[in-house]
């Protein structure tokens, strides 16, 4: 719901030079662009894939409940917010669109009945049975740690962050769930959303969804209270442990060189309450307060050194730095969204309202993903090709994304014919 | 992960079963002592069982939410149900003779079936339900002796399998991370640790290789896996032994989610036996009221002074009293004059402590026409009030011996208005009120004030008010469980056994009192 600002994506100048860092690569000319109503009205007519969103939520190639019975909500121009919209097949979820022209419609969860004629049954029959298991990421979540952008704005430093999000969701997914039907989309400015198609995770209740993403939670983001400290149990899990083996080498190059949090002055005293011995904590802070303006790095070398000097046995310095690699760098996940299955997230292919750019889909195992060359905006596909997507830089994405559905349907289709004989009795 | 379990839907005339062939004391009927609740009962029982059953276990439920609302952990939760499981719905070990045991089994499989029919109702009362009744069934098992508990899970139709040598030691490492804090737990417990105080690697390491794993789909533990203390493979989390009652606990909770939504939709049938309906809105209402027959002066309370309370020291007890006796106190103080709900209230509860009818009377003398505002004559006394509290005592009119009221009993009264002070202050005070006369209390913590009062605001009252005694005698309970002396831990339910309680204290804590 970020459709009030309209700043793009851009390089922003960070407030801080960096210590050392490399310089970073030059991004492209920024362009503040904002898409017109016929901008919109074009995209809608002749560039958005309605078939293959149509299969990806369908599973089968004629339409069946998983579609049919699907709540599609709408946003508009005005703000106004329209939920429960459904459609009977691919041509009138075309037709809708085209004819509402909304800056963006969301998917929603299947429900026993159309949820357009949700008005003629009883509201506890209107309770969802089935959706993908989605994961949003978004990088104004990292402000504590980001000192190159702020708020709505984005950069490659900060990027990062993502596709390290990205690895570890990723890696948990699939090796420890299981999971194999799973897309990855930009969501059109500064994060990225996860779908995950897989049968099994579509009829999860909200108790196992729950209890995914809170095994994905690490950092434990809802509970505030536990704000300074996270006190991960040892010996680690095996999703932490590997969790860390993807994050302990980004450390000194993304937090100690590029970010430098800890050089400002505000931010210099978080690390310091981080710090779980009241005496050291004291220290270091009058130490800094001498010469704030040193850098992260020779603050991280400080509380080592002042651990040693005053014999500091109250906590063990290697497990509190190994628990702020995860404080700083470990995905931040809102739970919420995932869990609750009347939860509503942007479509693939999308428009981003303040950006223009499209929300499209990529996959993160061929290559990383690079929001800067890779989601291109409206303007920029116009100029390709006013109405032939084939020829515009969207090509890959909707190719990619037809290939997926296509395995998708194919595999769903194989496993329906195994799983039906029993489903009756099942749970 | 399909299984073909044909579960019998309870509901329709769950209660007129067929007689004829009898299930006498057949404890075949009942092979565990712990239970899925999976058949519904068919013999006929009385109204009165049918009752007296329900309220026993209602009881049992009701402690048990008590304590999860005061945020007791799964061990003192077991402690302080554990007694109170005796006394009401026993589950012996199989030792004993056998009819007894069918009799409990029989008591405890009925009388859940008679709840689910009362707790089906609303969402919220069946996720109650659902809550407790799945705590008391950990709390159960703990009490198996390990053959018992592998018998009981063997008789569970779950999908797991035994992890293969190979998978063991392919994931060797991750399973070791994932069970290390447990066995760590488990090797805490032994003879060993209690000589050397510490546990090795080795150790842990070697336990582990006794232990087996099972693997299912992660679907089956969801609590495991948001705790992430289960490896995951794969779609498959590798559970250790030790780990299954997480794994039961979750299908009978499920299994009991499922059953009360077939129990509510077949309910409408169920009103063909009207007897029943009445006592089924009763025990769904929440409150039960227990007696409490321990209070201070007891039968001879109207004769010799025993409990050595009267008129002249009785305000030194004032802080042994729950706050809703502080507050008549101080109105009556205030005021020299107490309102009707409040005289008895009060009145009844200083029986209760064992303040005899001669003391009373002097009491209530004295503090309605002590000098101040509201204070009346003697004469005016005598003539107008002298009556009313020897009748509480049953000393005039009919002589009936009225009993203290508890919470519950004070609870079903009109909530008092401004001038007045009977009622329960954790359910009539607004927040801001309540929160000062806490302070007043001695509690200025603000993370445990707003604890309890988000208690009061939303309804558990009797739980605010066993929290506010464990907060205002932390030291002493303390104290005393360091002595080795027992403490009740239970829910309050009645005044008198606040003050009871908070007497004990007094005298076994051994803590030094500031001057004063
Ligand atoms: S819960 Fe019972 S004892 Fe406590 S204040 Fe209320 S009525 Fe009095
Ligand atoms: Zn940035």
């Amino acid at each position: 719901m970020d459709s009030s600002t309209s700043e793009g994506v851009v390089e922003s100048t960070s407030t801080v030079p960096p210590a050392s860092a490399p310089a970073p690569a030059p991004a492209p000319a920024a362009t503040p662009y904002k898409p017109s109503s016929a901008d919109f009205a074009n995209y809608y007519e002749n560039f958005m894939p309605y078939k293959s969103i149509f299969l990806w939520l369908n599973h089968s190639q004629a339409p069946q409940e998983d579609f049919t019975k699907r709540e599609f909500a709408f946003e508009y121009k005005s703000g106004a917010y329209q939920r429960y919209n459904s459609f009977s097949n691919v041509q009138e979820f075309k037709n809708t669109i085209v004819k509402a022209q909304p800056v963006r419609f969301e998917v929603g969860a299947v429900y026993p009945i159309e949820p357009k004629l949700r008005k003629s049954v009883s509201k506890n029959l209107m309770k969802p049975v089935m959706k993908e298991f989605v994961l949003d990421i978004d990088l104004t979540d990292y402000d504590d740690v980001r000192t190159c952008c702020s708020g709505t704005s984005i950069c490659r430093k900060c990027w990062k962050f993502i596709t390290l999000a990205i690895k570890i969701v990723d890696a948990a997914l699939r090796e420890d769930f299981g999971f194999e039907k799973l897309i990855w989309v930009f969501s059109g400015r500064r994060g990225v959303h996860c779908w995950v198609s897989d049968y099994r995770v579509r009829i999860l209740d909200e108790p196992r969804r729950r209890a995914i993403v809170e095994y994905l939670d690490v950092l434990n983001v809802k509970s505030k209270g536990n704000k300074n400290g996270i006190s991960l149990r040892k010996p680690y899990h095996p999703h932490v442990e590997r969790s860390f083996e993807i994050l302990r080498d980004e450390f000194v190059d993304i937090i100690l060189r590029e970010q430098d949090p800890w050089r400002l002055d505000d931010r210099y005293q978080d690390l310091a309450k981080c710090i779980p011995d009241y005496r050291l904590s004291s220290a270091l802070l009058k130490h800094w307060k001498e010469d704030p303006g040193s850098s992260s790095a020779s603050k991280w070398r400080d509380v080592d050194t002042f651990y040693q000097n005053m014999k500091v046995k109250s906590f063990d310095i290697q497990d509190w730095k190994r628990e702020m690699i995860f404080k700083t760098m470990y995905p931040r996940l809102d739970v919420e969204v995932s869990r609750q299955m009347i939860h509503l997230l942007k479509s693939p292919f999308c428009i981003h309202p303040g950006t223009g750019n499209v929300c499209v889909p990529f996959d993160p195992s061929v290559k990383e993903f690079d929001p800067f060359t890779e989601a291109p905006s409206l303007s920029t596909l116009f100029n390709e090709d006013e109405t032939n997507w084939e020829n515009t830089s969207l090509k890959g994405s909707i190719e990619l994304f037809n290939r997926y559905v296509d395995g998708l349907v194919k595999d769903e289709v194989k496993e329906k014919r195994e799983r039906e004989p029993v489903s009756e009795e099942s749970w | 992960m399909f299984r073909k379990v044909k579960r019998r839907v309870d509901g329709r005339r769950n209660f007129d079963g067929d007689i004829s062939k009898g299930f006498v004391d057949d404890l075949t009927r009942y092979p565990h002592r712990l239970s899925f609740y999976r058949m519904p009962p068919l013999e006929e029982i009385t109204l009165e069982e049918f009752e007296t059953w329900a309220i026993d276990r209602l009881k049992v439920l009701l402690e048990i939410e008590s304590c999860q609302s005061r945020g007791k952990s799964f061990k003192e939760m077991s402690s302080i149900v554990l007694p109170i499981l005796d006394k009401l719905l026993p589950l012996n070990p199989p030792s004993k003779e056998s009819s007894s045991l069918y009799q409990e089994r029989k008591k405890d499989h009925y009388s859940h079936f008679i709840l689910r029919l009362a707790f089906c109702r609303s969402e919220e009362l069946r996720s109650r339900f659902v809550k407790a009744e799945t705590a008391l069934f950990r709390i159960r098992y703990q009490l198996l002796s390990l053959q018992e508990q592998r018998e009981f899970v063997d008789s569970i139709d779950l999908p797991w399998e035994e992890v293969s040598d190979e998978e063991r030691d392919r994931f060797r490492d991750q399973l070791l991370r994932c069970s290390y804090g447990s066995i760590r737990s488990a090797l805490m417990q032994t003879v060993e640790y209690q000589r050397t105080q510490h546990v090795t690697d080795e150790q842990i390491s070697g336990y582990m290789d006794t232990v087996k794993f099972y693997r299912l789909p992660f679907e089956y533990v969801p609590e495991l896996v948001s705790t992430r203390q289960t490896f995951l493979h794969k779609g498959y989390a590798y559970v250790g032994e030790f780990q299954r009652l997480s794994l039961i606990a979750t299908e009978f909770s499920n299994f009991l989610v499922q059953q009360l939504q077939a129990t509510m939709r077949a309910l409408p049938t169920l009103d063909e036996d009207d007897r029943l309906v009445p006592v089924l809105n009763n025990l769904s209402k929440g409150y039960v009221s227990i007696d409490y027959n321990g209070y201070g002066g007891g039968e001879d309370s109207e004769g010799e002074n025993s409990s050595g309370i009267n008129a002249e020291n009785i305000s030194q007890f004032v802080s042994d009293m729950p706050l809703c006796m502080q507050r008549l106190m101080e109105g009556l103080q205030m005021n020299h004059h107490l309102r009707y709900g409040g005289r008895q209230e009060l009145s009844l509860f200083l029986k209760g402590i064992g303040l005899n009818a001669e003391e009373a009377l002097k009491f209530w003398q004295q503090q309605f026409t002590a000098a101040g505002p509201g204070s009346m004559t003697m004469e005016k006394f005598n003539k107008e009030y002298r009556y009313n509290f020897r009748h509480s005592y049953g000393l005039e009119g009919g002589h009936i011996r009225y009993k203290p009221w508890d919470c519950r009993t004070i609870l079903s009264k009109p909530a008092p208005n401004k001038s007045e002070f009977h009622g329960c202050p954790y359910r009539d005070l607004r927040r801001g009120e309540l929160s000062f006369q806490l302070q007043k209390l001695g509690l200025v913590d603000d993370t445990r004030l707003g604890e309890v009062l988000d208690l009061s605001e939303k309804g558990e009252y009797q739980t605010a008010c066993t929290k506010v005694f464990e907060l205002v005698n932390r030291d002493k309970i303390d104290s005393c469980l360091k002595q080795g002396l027992k403490v009740d831990e239970s829910s309050i339910v009645h005044p008198n056994q606040y003050f009871d309680r908070s007497r004990y204290l007094d005298q076994h804590a051994e803590i030094e009192r500031a001057g004063g």
